[in-house]
């Protein structure tokens, strides 16, 4: 065991937020917790440098002898699908605080506590290797994560914040129960790759994804356990709602992917038909819901639950085309919609008003602005070039492999998903002004611009040239699916 | 009885013997206690707690029967005696500046404490059904004036009635069912009982007995369908008394249930479905009126019947697991409910009550250091991690999927859920509202001290839950 990498990411945010304790004003706070996250970041950039992209095998592993007398570690290690999702959220991290600069004016203390402490948890959560402690990550996050949405947030901050937390919460107990049947199942272990190793029966794996189903379902979120999503979204500060669409939402999907499809690989291919229409279900109905909304926001929100429609149909297609790119569009998701957050956010605070139909014209008054706008609508509706093309384009291919159907719903649901975004942009950038451009709108500071650049550069480069990208989850994603192929063929 | 036969159950019980000498010579003592000199009262009384501790901690080494079989000093009796003390050295620190707020001036308060301490000593050391009801009734005694201690208030009275009615009654079926117990089986030793229903099919008498026994215990951890006295007594009672109340007389009943339900004689019996059943009906009451609950004491005495019942789900799993879950259930819940009760006795101040949950409303705007306390106990009794409760309510759910019970599990985790509404609720309440008013906590240095090992006790047992696993796990019954 060498130098614990991995540790002093997750606990980088962590000594930040101590740091913020002792310190006096508000500026200090943003600088401090600024630079803590861009520190995370680097160090997060140190370990994609060094990771080694040969090997599906875990790397960087730690372990500690935590509970002995259940078998209980603290274990640690990454392999290219988390290191993929470790850099997303060091990546957002640093960007949520330049999000929260001056949309967030009192308690900004406390609020940089919250934020560098949800940064820890999700590292933890994709670098955990023992389920206890995956769980202890996993859970822990309702607690900032409530009060950045219930402090902070909007006028129906509370009742948002509560429905996310009893959501969230409900379905996290039944995972809590899927991980203990696991461990009398699965030789008394909670160390997640030897409960890979294992040969569960089908009855057990049967309930198993299920009880891990509601609980991933709800984070996806999936239809019909999605209606905590645009509430809190809709709710949240602009940074809370970068976190939920850029980081949150993923840890569903990782869910199936470190859990459902390697531990219950059976039950996996059983009941894929079944992943794949609930899945087209997401897509379509997401993007029909978003295509009638007049709040920016909401309509931003449900394009995720259409947008995470395809991670799961990728990810449920079981072949490797899927795989890889629902793995690629969780990633692309959370640069590109995080950045539609942050462009909602900024146009919010400068006007206090979400309503599409208050805008227009912002073309003129704020070219730069709607520039880059244009850029990520035409990611999120994946245009040629830009990133989620890539992903969305294997995962349709994967799908149409996997089932004709699903695949052609699906292309469905892109072609809606053009026409929201088109709309959306021509009402907001074209057009005659609104009441939202006639009043004070400057254009984006270097604040913002510092924000928005990197997110930029990661649309284009997956766009353009996403061999890098793919080459860290390759090794991963094609042992993943040969497991699941190899142990999962006929119930 | 031989004198070294005498000496040896004196050495037995020697803790229980130190708080009894020093009680009585607190009760004389403390009418030389002059006005402002109360403090005085506090450290006897602790000083007394920690010389029975230091008693039972030279004792813990070996099993000790006594008293011709009907006390024991083992490994089990010194885990609850620990929980005991604990539970009743952070009432004194607590009560301090509340019994001057109150006016509760005199040294009776202290000394009642500790005879219910002892009381609930025999509990957790009786291995006869009559040792048990000595401890239990001392210690139910002490309680019933406690709860009524605030005489110029109705509601403390009309607590202390109720309770006395109630309690009275719950006795006399236990001991209607120890009696039962003694015509069938000629014996009333826990042992002797289980040798005397070996092999035949259970007697129907005997079932009968097993059901007053259980149901007698049950009222005393308030269970359903034996709660109703709780909610009302929690209420009326110094704050204090309802803080020592929801653990260590709790606690204490827990001790007694497993002792007497591990016993062969139940075992062999059908109880178990009831327990299954009592556990579920429990959880799901306590947590879904305390939905409702307006009143933060109310609220608090929901939630410990919601507890109870997790705790009883423990039960239900058996086994070495399950009693060991049982048993670190109490212990967590002990620290973490006297950390959230420890923040509402400090809030009572001049006029100000903290009774009502709106009183909170902004709580965390004035003393955002006290907030994020109370939002630390909050979650740890919702059984968020990393918080201890977390972990409490992980093992029962181990010791449930262990002997089987996924289902059970199931329920008890839902309800979880549910009950987590209103803790997160009352972080709301602190956190999302806007001040009403502007707060004077009574944050003495005793208050702050009790504050500061309940926060690092939900938050030690959290993170390192390991070494107080392998202490319960060593103190199972017979382990």
């Amino acid at each position: 065991m060498g130098f614990p990498l991995l540790s002093v990411i997750i606990f980088t945010p962590v000594v930040g937020a101590a740091v913020l304790m002792f310190l006096r004003g508000d500026d200090a706070m943003r600088w401090t917790a600024l630079s803590f996250t861009i520190l995370d970041l680097a160090l997060c950039i140190a370990m994609l440098v060094g990771f080694d992209t040969t090997t599906h095998a875990m790397q960087f592993t730690e372990t500690r002898s935590w509970v002995p007398a259940l078998g209980i570690n603290y274990a640690l290690g990454i392999d290219g699908i988390s290191a993929l999702f470790v850099f997303l959220t060091a990546l957002l991290g640093s960007i949520c605080v330049l999000a929260s600069w001056v949309a967030i004016d009192r308690k900004v203390k406390e609020f940089m506590i919250c934020l560098l402490f949800m940064q820890a948890l999700m590292l933890g959560v994709f670098c955990a290797l023992d389920l206890f402690l995956f769980y202890v990550f996993w859970e822990a996050m309702l607690i900032p994560m409530y009060l950045i949405i219930g402090v902070w947030g909007g006028e129906g901050r509370v009742y948002a914040a509560i429905k996310f937390f009893l959501y969230t919460l409900a379905g996290s107990l039944l995972f809590l129960i899927g991980v203990v049947v696991l461990y009398f199942y699965g030789g008394r272990t909670f160390d997640i790759l030897a409960l890979t190793e294992q040969d569960l029966p089908f009855r057990i794996q049967s309930w198993l994804f299920f009880a891990f189903l509601i609980a991933f379902a709800v984070k996806v979120p999936m239809v019909p356990l999605h209606t905590w999503l645009p509430d809190a979204h809709v709710q949240a500060p602009t940074a809370g709602s970068i976190i939920l669409a850029g980081v949150l939402l993923k840890m569903g999907a990782y869910g199936f992917l470190r859990f459902s499809l390697p531990m219950l690989p059976e039950a996996s291919m059983y009941y894929s038909t079944l992943m794949l229409a609930l899945s087209v279900l997401a897509i379509v109905y997401g993007g029909l819901l978003a295509l009638a909304q007049d709040d920016l926001k909401k309509l931003v929100a449900y394009s995720s639950i259409s947008h995470m429609g395809f991670v799961t149909l990728g990810i449920f297609a079981l072949n490797l085309r899927g795989l890889e790119g629902g793995i690629l569009q969780m990633f692309n998701h959370g640069v590109t919609t995080g950045a539609l957050f942050l462009f909602v956010g900024l146009i919010y605070e400068r006007t206090h008003t979400r309503s599409i139909a208050d805008y227009g014209g912002l073309m003129k008054v704020a070219p730069v602005y709607t520039t880059f706008l244009a850029l990520f609508t035409l990611s999120s509706m994946a245009l040629p070039g830009t990133n989620s093309f890539v992903g969305e384009l294997l995962v349709l291919s994967g799908g149409f492999a996997a089932n004709m159907v699903a695949g052609s719903a699906a292309v469905l649901g892109a072609l809606l998903g053009a026409a929201y975004l088109l709309g959306m942009y021509g009402k907001i950038a074209l057009g005659p002004a609104g009441v939202g451009a006639r009043l004070t709108m400057s254009d984006v500071n270097a604040r913002e611009m510092a924000a928005i650049l990197p997110l930029a550069v990661f649309v284009l480069w997956v766009g353009l040239y996403p061999k890098p990208f793919l080459n860290v989850i390759d090794a991963s994603v094609k042992h993943l699916l040969t497991h699941v192929h190899s142990r999962g063929s006929g119930p | 009885m031989t004198a070294a036969a005498l000496f040896q159950s004196a050495l037995a019980s020697l803790p229980e013997i130190v708080v009894i000498t020093g009680a009585c010579i607190l009760l004389i003592l403390g009418q030389f206690v002059r006005r402002g000199q109360e403090h005085l009262l506090v450290w006897a009384s602790v000083a007394i707690v920690l010389i029975a501790a230091l008693a039972t901690l030279m004792l813990a080494g070996e099993v000790r029967p006594a008293y011709t079989g009907m006390f024991i000093t083992d490994r089990f009796a010194v885990f609850f005696k620990f929980v005991f003390y604990l539970a009743t050295v952070l009432t004194f620190l607590l009560s301090r500046k509340y019994a001057d707020i109150e006016g509760i001036g005199s040294s009776e308060y202290y000394v009642l404490l500790l005879f219910a301490l002892s009381g609930m000593m025999i509990m957790a050391s009786a291995t006869d059904l009559l040792s048990i009801y000595v401890g239990l009734e001392l210690m139910v005694i002490c309680t019933y004036v406690l709860t009524g201690f605030l005489r110029l208030e109705r509601r403390s009275n009309e607590a202390a009635l109720k309770y006395v009615i109630l309690g009275a009654v719950s006795t006399g079926i236990f001991l209607y069912g120890v009696s039962l117990v003694y015509g069938l089986t000629g014996t009333t030793h826990l042992d002797g009982m289980a040798a005397a229903v070996t092999g035949d099919p259970l007697d129907p008498g005997l079932l009968l007995a097993v059901v007053f026994i259980v149901a007698g215990l049950v009222f005393k951890v308030g269970a359903v369908p034996f709660h109703m006295w709780l909610p009302d007594v929690y209420e009326g009672a110094p704050t204090t008394i309802t803080a020592f109340m929801s653990v260590g007389p709790k606690a204490a009943g827990f001790a007694v249930i497993l002792r007497v339900f591990l016993n062969p004689l139940v075992a062999a019996s059908d109880v178990w479905i009831i327990v299954a059943v009592i556990a579920v009906v429990t959880t799901a009451l306590g947590s879904f009126v305390a939905l409702v609950q307006d009143n933060f004491k109310r609220l608090l005495a929901y939630s410990s019947i919601a507890h109870a019942g997790f705790a009883i789900f423990g039960v239900a799993a058996g086994g070495a697991d399950g009693i060991a879950s049982v048993m670190l259930y109490l212990l967590i819940y002990a620290i973490m409910n006297l950390g959230i009760f420890g923040a509402v006795i400090m809030m009572r101040n001049g006029d100000f009550s903290g009774e009502v949950i709106e009183d909170y409303a902004g709580f965390a705007k004035s003393h955002p250091g006290l907030a994020l306390l109370m939002l630390l106990y909050l979650f740890s009794l919702a059984g968020i991690p990393p918080t201890a409760g977390f972990f409490a309510k992980f093992y029962v759910l181990v010791a449930l999927v262990e002997h089987g019970f996924v289902i059970l599990a199931i329920i008890a985790v839902l309800l979880s859920a549910v009950a987590a509404y209103f803790y997160i609720r009352i972080v709301m309440v602190i956190y999302m509202r806007e001040p009403k008013r502007a707060f004077a906590p009574a944050l003495t240095p005793l208050v702050g001290a009790t504050l500061a090992v309940t926060a690092a006790g939900t938050i030690g047992i959290g993170l390192f839950p390991s070494w107080f696993l392998k202490l319960a796990q060593d103190s199972v019954l017979g382990g």
